[in-house]
């Protein structure tokens, strides 16, 4: 396996081709392999390939698993897939594995305390990743409201904390986050 | 093995045991550790820590216990780079080997600075350079209570040292001790007047309503309770306009202070915080301390007197039914601080929605001709009223749980009442207690519990007050310019010789923006600097002004140290004229004269003709008298560009530096400013920064960062023959001027 990749990865001085329309590239016409150095390779129709991609969201929060698009190494789009339904399940996998790990937003669980002082909140919370104290200021500005029932925080060092489903929370959590925003 | 744990460095940090066992079994008797951090994730799914510790031999990454990945070793000769990733919400740093795996690192934002530095002092490490970490890191947490700090590196506004503040806030009434000490007098004196009057009314019942004597002592108490009133409001007037002119005072040399530290501190400090947080430290910071100065410490202090006094009075005058009176204290002021912590979050709501509604509404205001253009009323009425509705509930609450609090310490302060009433009555009855000692208990009691109700309000006064307060002396604290450094070379004639030997700078500890420039300009000399944006020119210009300083190297006008010449002579030998020429709020001829504050106005009629200025000025109907507005809004950018060049001319700067002194204008308004650049330049070492390449005819020699380094030299023929970063740079522009031109 290393052996073919170390091929591909001399071929990355060809110019790129770059198509950015959704729908112009199906799902199934690519391929991506992470190779030991945790470098991504993308293949399209077997024939184009980049090394060093980046695998992002186009609208992480609004729409998470549509409209996957694929950046080289300058950053500059290869293509965009609006429907992941399309993907072998290698490149699946892969996909999934690297905005799983791009996007470090935290769930919050629960939360066990919230104290508000001089205009900053900090909370300690009970997240998806385990439990973490963060700090947030200007709630206004940092706290997002996605819906009636969605919230992301932002704490001052931009760290990320989503609450999917406000209702689902347990009561005392709920009461202390109201009483913060 | 006590040399693991000696926090040396902020990067080398305390080992857990567990961890320190690993290393001790891991490393050589002489090796010596360079790095030794944790990260605040054990991978992109926990969080946790794993520990990434660096000698000179090797790299470890451990966990702090065995249910986390497997511990890992790298050899430094094995190790081909290291990368670190930015993700969103956080990053990860990875150790890539020449063969074999890499290693990842995952860390969330809080810690992304600190493995920023990290990967740098592990490249130099590799290449077999000390790894030469900052000394400081802004601290994230309060090196005391260890809780996070809501500004990086700023103040714990739980843990300021009240009594420090105090003592200098107090500084600032030094001046007016005489006045200040009076207005602590007459506010003990007035305090203690308002404790007379029910007194007096004890005496009027008890020696002359029950007793039925003569009216002769009515007049007299009566009197005497008129003639209290009178010195009371006299001394009310007195005290009060004392504190205001002691505190109106104090609060003035406080800004004064304020502004004058803003003006002399370098540009690094603009650099690290945001101008908004500046000005408000500006503006609602000393408006705190004002309104504690002026309201709130007179408030808590006459407040204080009076609480005490009427304990003492009521203990003296009958220690049984005080001791009934004292009993409700405790609930008050514990209802007082629960609710209050309440009563905070409603208004802190209600005033989130209210500055949600008006902006808002000064939004759909200043967007009303986009709103009407795609006939948007109905949907912002629609967003008006979500917003509105959510105000009113806010304000409901708030009012609501205003009403709570205050019903609730009534309902205990009643209590009192009913307890003076019932025991008080008692007593009456068995001849123990007179009635006048009644009412006067009676009327004590509510002098008593209405500050009570305000307790838990004195604390949050003076926290805030003081955490203002606070910020405000950092900004005065911090290290400004040295203007006053003592051993500095005076330089009043600077003949323009400058040379940059090996400078290197960075911004942020580690990411260098220039490197290994090595330039000498001599007197006279015109220099283009010609690259991409981005690639370190005008960082170059600003340590030429030593906005800021070389971190290595150096750079010598004249043949002497720029960091040894004095500050005040090298910065009035250098002009600078910008893209965005920055305009004071005043009259042209003063925007012009500001290089030069006691230019005559021959001289500033010279300047404004040598920059082609003149000819718009004078059809200008107050001509050199017209106000130009905020930021010179009212002038065009070409006339702002020409007060500027007036203006650098006014100040006959040995050096000079045109910051894209000629882009965006139209052509005619170019060339004339060309010409007035060209006089300008005349005799002056010039540094020249374009983003038109053919502007930069003019100049002897061109040089073309990139990266951050000295790509090419030389004149605009020979880099044209180079063929090189020059030549593409100079070829993509005539294209893209074709294509202006073809659209056009």
């Amino acid at each position: 396996m290393t052996s073919s990749i170390s091929k591909i990865s001399d071929r990355t001085e060809q110019p790129p081709v770059i198509i950015s329309h959704p729908g112009d590239v199906a799902g199934s016409q690519l391929r991506l392999t992470r190779d030991l150095k945790q470098i991504l390779h993308l293949t399209i129709d077997s024939d184009r390939t980049w090394s060093r991609v980046k695998v992002v969201r186009a609208a992480p929060l609004t729409h998470p698993d549509r409209y996957i698009s694929f950046l080289d190494e300058k950053g500059v789009e290869i293509c965009m897939i609006d429907d992941p339904g399309s993907f072998n399940e290698e490149t699946l996998n892969i996909i999934n594995e690297e905005l799983d790990r791009r996007y470090l937003t935290s769930t919050i669980l629960s939360v066990r305390s919230i104290r508000n002082e001089f205009g900053t909140s900090y909370w300690d919370v009970e997240t998806d990743r385990g439990e973490r104290e963060f700090v947030v200021q200007n709630a206004e500005e940092h706290v997002r409201r996605l819906g009636s029932h969605r919230l992301l925080i932002l704490d001052v060092d931009g760290n990320r904390f989503e609450i999917p489903r406000l209702e689902k929370l347990d009561r005392k959590s709920l009461g202390m986050i109201e009483r913060t925003l | 093995m006590s040399q693991f744990n000696e926090s040396k460095s902020h990067f080398i940090e305390q080992l857990p045991e567990t961890v320190l066992d690993k290393v001790g079994k891991a490393i050589g008797p002489f090796e010596e550790v360079t790095i030794q951090v944790t990260t605040d994730m054990v991978d992109t799914h926990r969080y946790g820590s794993r520990w990434l510790v660096v000698t000179n031999h090797r790299l470890l990454v451990l966990a702090p216990d065995d249910s986390t990945p497997e511990d890992m070793q790298i050899s430094m000769q094995s190790l081909k780079t290291v990368h670190m990733e930015p993700m969103v919400g956080g990053g990860r740093l990875m150790l890539v080997p020449y063969d074999g795996e890499s290693v990842c690192l995952f860390y969330s934002n809080s810690l992304s600075l600190k493995f920023a530095e990290v990967a740098e002092g592990i490249k130099r490490l590799i290449d077999g350079d000390e790894p030469n970490l900052p000394l400081e890191m802004d601290q994230t947490r309060c090196h005391k209570c260890n809780r996070l700090l809501p500004e990086k590196g700023g103040i714990c506004p739980a843990c300021i040292k009240k009594t420090d503040t105090l003592f200098r806030l107090l500084g600032f009434i030094m001046p007016y001790k005489t006045q200040a000490l009076l207005l602590v007098i007459l506010t003990l004196f007035t305090a203690m007047l308002q404790l007379a009057p029910p007194y007096i009314i004890k005496f009027i019942i008890d020696d002359v309503l029950t007793t039925g004597q003569s009216a002769d002592q009515l007049y007299f108490y009566v009197g005497l309770l008129f003639g209290l009133s009178v010195i009371l409001w006299v001394s009310e007037i007195v005290r009060r306009w004392l504190n205001t002119w002691v505190g109106f005072r104090a609060i003035e040399d406080l800004r004064t202070g304020l502004f004058g530290a803003l003006q002399l501190l370098p540009l690094r400090f603009y650099d690290k915080r945001k101008i908004g947080s500046l000005i408000s430290r500006m503006n609602n910071d000393s408006e705190l301390v004002e309104d504690y100065m002026i309201f709130d410490a007179p408030f808590i202090l006459s407040n204080a007197v009076l609480v005490i006094g009427i304990i003492i009075l009521l203990f003296t005058m009958n220690w049984e039914l005080a001791l009934f009176v004292l009993l409700p204290v405790p609930p008050i002021i514990i209802v007082a601080s629960l609710v209050w912590d309440y009563l905070e979050d409603y208004w802190r709501r209600w005033s989130i929605q209210w500055s949600r509604l008006t902006t808002h509404i000064s939004e759909s205001i200043n967007g009303i001709r986009v709103i009407k253009a795609f006939s948007q009323e109905a949907y912002e009425g629609e967003r008006f009223e979500e917003h509105n509705q959510s105000l009113r509930k806010a304000s409901v609450s708030s009012e609501r749980s205003w009403l709570v609090f205050f019903l609730m310490t009534n309902f205990f302060m009643s209590f009192g009442a009913f307890f003076v009433w019932y025991f008080g009555g008692l007593q009456i009855l068995d001849n123990k207690l007179q009635l006048g000692e009644l009412m006067a208990f009676i009327a004590y009691i509510w002098m008593l519990y209405t500050p009570l109700q305000w307790f838990s309000d004195y604390y949050s006064f003076i926290v805030r007050a003081f955490a203002g307060a606070e910020r405000i002396f950092e900004v005065i604290d911090a290290n400004s310019e040295p203007f006053d450094q003592t051993d500095a070379v005076p330089m009043p004639l600077i003949k323009g010789h400058v040379n940059f030997r090996k400078a290197a700078f960075a911004y942020d500890p580690g990411k260098n923006v220039l490197r290994d420039i090595d330039l000498e300009v001599r007197p006279n000399e015109m220099i283009g600097l010609v690259g991409e944006s981005g690639v370190g020119k005008s960082t170059l210009i600003n340590l030429i002004t030593r906005f800021y300083d070389a971190s290595r190297g150096s750079i010598e006008i004249d043949g002497v140290d720029i960091r040894d010449i004095r500050l005040a002579d090298l910065r009035s030998q250098i002009g600078l004229v910008a893209q965005q020429s920055f305009l004071f709020n005043g009259t042209i001829a003063e925007n012009i004269a500001y290089s030069k504050q006691d230019a005559s106005f021959e001289e500033i009629l010279r300047a404004s003709y040598a920059a082609n200025a003149h000819e718009f000025i004078i059809k200008k109907p107050d001509g050199y008298d017209m106000l130009v507005g905020e930021q010179g809004r009212r002038l065009a950018g070409g006339e702002k560009q020409r007060i500027a060049i007036a203006r650098a001319i006014l100040h006959d700067p040995k050096i000079l530096i045109l910051d894209e002194a000629t882009s965006s204008l139209d052509t005619a308004t170019e060339k004339k400013i060309q010409e007035a650049i060209a006089r300008l330049v005349a005799g002056r070492t010039t540094f020249a920064i374009a983003h038109r390449l053919s502007t930069l005819r003019a100049a002897n020699r061109l040089v073309v960062l990139d990266a951050g380094r000295i790509a090419e030299t030389g004149s605009h023929t020979e880099l044209m023959a180079r063929k090189g970063i020059f030549y593409r740079l100079v070829k993509t522009q005539q294209e893209s001027s074709a294509i202006m031109a073809v659209k056009g």
